[in-house]
């Protein structure tokens, strides 16, 4: 019998589809053939004309910006779907509501080496990651005009990476805090108002009492597959202790955090043949006090990175309804990636 | 510069490139190839290869053989179940139901090749009057809360076989997407005591740059605030929350306006992989005299990344002004 499941926290219904269950092979893609050769990369060292200037950069004592010798650098984006320049102005038109495209669209190169796949780069690579998405962050906070800075990573064609190759993240900053964030501190409240406890905190413990959707459990950090899982092999990365923001992680945290996520996208890589796949970091929004504001998010919202592997298209029935068939059970899924052995 | 623009009825912003926006030709999409008719289970003499079938509209025959017109079989793979009862049930924090559902395919024709825009507006016709005429029967049950009516073509849309079929699925709950626009046009309407439906289409018909093509029951134009380039709703003129409940003139006029927007889509876009979505009222509850059905076509000619996956946001690379215009002004060969 197939099974419905609901998100505690924003209350998004699944349906884990166990009759149609899959394994991992199930979903191995035939890579697709690229005939086209790979254009001059813009994002390795020697290159740095083809790219925007440089925003930030971590690079030797003594090189200067925009040339080679760095170890991680962010530009702008060349094709940034919000600009940086002009005044927020918002009016309505009728009945709709329009508001001038401003916002910050940047792309963090996170290492020299011409590497696709983040898992594939070195644990201090991807910990000088972490520290610059944090960097970048508190950085744009400083803008008024910005509610919320949004870090993801768009891997391989079908998820969206495009045809470089080049390991990147990328950052969108956003003068409205994004639908996705505000169900979550929404839901996320709610639970806090009642239970006066944090829900992901509640979650986290579940999950490590009965062990059945954890993927791996590295120092501060659980990966876990979760209960009510929209796609095969989702995962999600949260710190055990509780925080709301991403951006005050210890030097310590950052190296535990990298080495989480090198473990559960390096088990991605070999249980389901290196699959495209998206990761975002879902942290609190930008907190300037103001009369009336939200005073508990601290207390009620627990930051954490979702990674998506994209193994299958999403149709009709999905983008109609909000609502997923998954067709690997999340408990299946925890128990291939568990078992999957890498090397580090 | 991009604009950002909300959803009135869901609150959703989209980014619209009004900078520089995309034209029709330049998205990538791949050709239809047809390749499975040899065991086809929606083709003539297949029919054991479905399920038993459930209704059919025919010509000739016994069910379960040739000589059909339109076809309903359950889905071989369902995503629920029909039989049961509902056994709602909590683990720790979580909340689970068991499966039960109901899933439908509603083969549209005998032919393997002919996609809906290639039928005629007759055989349209059946389609939508099977479709109503299923729907009416599910929402008999109980158990059901919410019906969707729905189509994926193309590989790119998440059709996995070819051969032109819609499906329809009656859920136990309400999904969420469903839940916040019923909310957002419930709340709408007890403030203004008026549909926003009926409002947008007010004000689509004022402004006129938004508008695909019109008949005299429905009207097809591209949301102001679209998820995706060259979308399209077709919604009818007069107020009603249920698709099912259509009367015998608006199946004549929807089958006409369905053909022409999807004559258009294939025309301007290339036969493009699409899916569309019949938007209904859940069954039964108070607030289903603040909805407004409609048809929404999405052609699938971008892929959802990161930063949608992670916002909720939508980049629209083309604004739903200059798709209209695109889809207005081409030239349709008479079929």
């Amino acid at each position: 019998m197939p099974q419905l499941r609901k998100d505690p926290i924003i209350g998004r219904w699944v349906i884990i589809a166990t009759e149609r269950a899959r394994r991992p092979d199930d979903f191995k893609q035939a890579k697709v053939a690229n005939n086209n050769e790979e254009p001059t990369c813009p994002f390795c060292p020697g290159n740095e004309k083809f790219t925007p200037p440089e925003i930030f950069s971590y690079r030797s004592m003594n090189s200067t910006p925009n040339s080679p010798d760095w170890q991680l650098r962010v530009v702008s984006s060349i094709a940034p779907v919000l600009r940086i320049e002009g005044e927020l102005d918002r009016h309505g038109q009728g009945i709709y509501d329009v508001m001038s495209g401003i916002g910050a669209h940047e792309i963090i190169i996170e290492s020299p080496r011409h590497i696709g796949n983040i898992a594939d780069l070195s644990l201090e690579e991807i910990s000088r990651t972490i520290s610059c998405y944090i960097e970048r962050i508190t950085d744009l906070e400083g803008d008024p005009r910005f509610k919320y800075v949004l870090i993801f990573k768009n891997y391989g064609w079908q998820a969206g990476g495009g045809k470089l190759k080049h390991s990147r993240s990328q950052l969108i900053a956003t003068p409205v805090t994004p639908k996705r964030i505000k169900e979550k501190l929404v839901g996320s409240h709610r639970y806090y108002e009642y239970h006066e406890r944090c829900i992901f905190c509640d979650m986290i413990k579940q999950e490590l009492e009965t062990k059945d959707r954890v993927i791996a459990e590295i120092d501060g950090f659980v990966a876990l597959a979760p209960f009510a899982s929209r796609f095969p092999f989702e995962a999600v990365i949260y710190p055990k202790k509780h925080s709301s923001d991403f951006t005050k992680m210890s030097m310590q945290q950052r190296n535990d955090l990298a080495k989480t996520m090198k473990v559960l996208l390096s088990k991605l890589k070999v249980c389901l043949n290196d699959p495209p796949y998206n990761y975002l970091i879902h942290t609190a929004p930008f907190r300037r006090p103001k009369p009336g504001y939200w005073k508990t998010i601290d207390e009620d919202f627990h930051w954490h990175i979702e990674v998506t592997p994209r193994l299958t298209k999403v149709a009709g029935f999905e983008w109609g309804t909000g609502f997923y068939i998954c067709t690997v059970q999340p408990e299946d899924a925890a128990k291939f990636l568990r078992e999957t052995n890498i090397e580090l | 510069m991009g604009q950002l623009r909300r959803d009135p009825i869901v609150g959703r912003w989209v980014i619209v490139n009004t900078e520089d926006p995309k034209g029709p030709n330049e998205f990538e999409s791949a050709k239809h190839e047809y390749t499975q008719k040899q065991n086809c289970p929606f083709c003539f003499g297949h029919e054991n290869l479905t399920p038993p079938e459930i209704d059919a509209i025919r010509d000739s025959g016994a069910p379960n053989t040739p000589g059909w017109r339109v076809r309903v079989v359950p889905n071989k793979f369902p995503a629920l179940k029909i039989e049961g009862e509902l056994n709602p049930e909590g683990i720790g924090i979580y909340d689970m139901l068991n499966g039960i559902g109901a899933h439908e395919v509603i083969i549209e024709s005998p032919e393997h090749e002919a996609s809906l825009a290639d039928l005629k507006v007759g055989q349209i016709r059946d389609v939508i009057d099977m479709s109503c005429r299923r729907a009416v029967a599910l929402t008999g049950d109980k158990r059901f809360k919410f019906i969707l009516l729905f189509k994926n073509f193309g590989v790119d849309a998440g059709a996995s076989l070819e051969h032109g079929h819609g499906q329809l699925i009656a859920l136990p709950m309400i999904p969420k997407n469903v839940y916040e626009e019923l909310t957002g046009a419930f709340r709408y309407f007890e403030f203004h005591e008026r549909c926003i439906f009926c409002d947008i289409i007010r004000q689509e018909k004022q402004e006129k740059l938004r508008i695909v093509c019109e008949n005299d029951a429905f009207i097809a134009f591209c949301p102001f605030a679209s998820r995706f380039p060259f979308q399209v709703w077709i919604i009818g003129r007069q107020h009603s929350p249920y698709f099912c409940h259509m009367s015998e003139q608006q199946k004549d006029k929807l089958s006409q306006i369905l053909k022409e927007v999807l004559s258009r889509m294939k025309t301007v876009l290339h036969d493009p992989s699409y899916n569309f979505i019949f938007h209904s009222s859940p069954i039964g509850i108070r607030e289903a005299e603040s909805f407004h059905w409609y048809v929404e076509i999405m052609p699938k000619l971008t892929r959802v990344a990161g930063f949608e996956w992670g916002s909720g946001f939508y980049i629209i690379p083309t604004p739903p002004e200059d798709a209209a215009k695109y889809l207005r002004e081409t030239t349709l060969t008479n079929t």
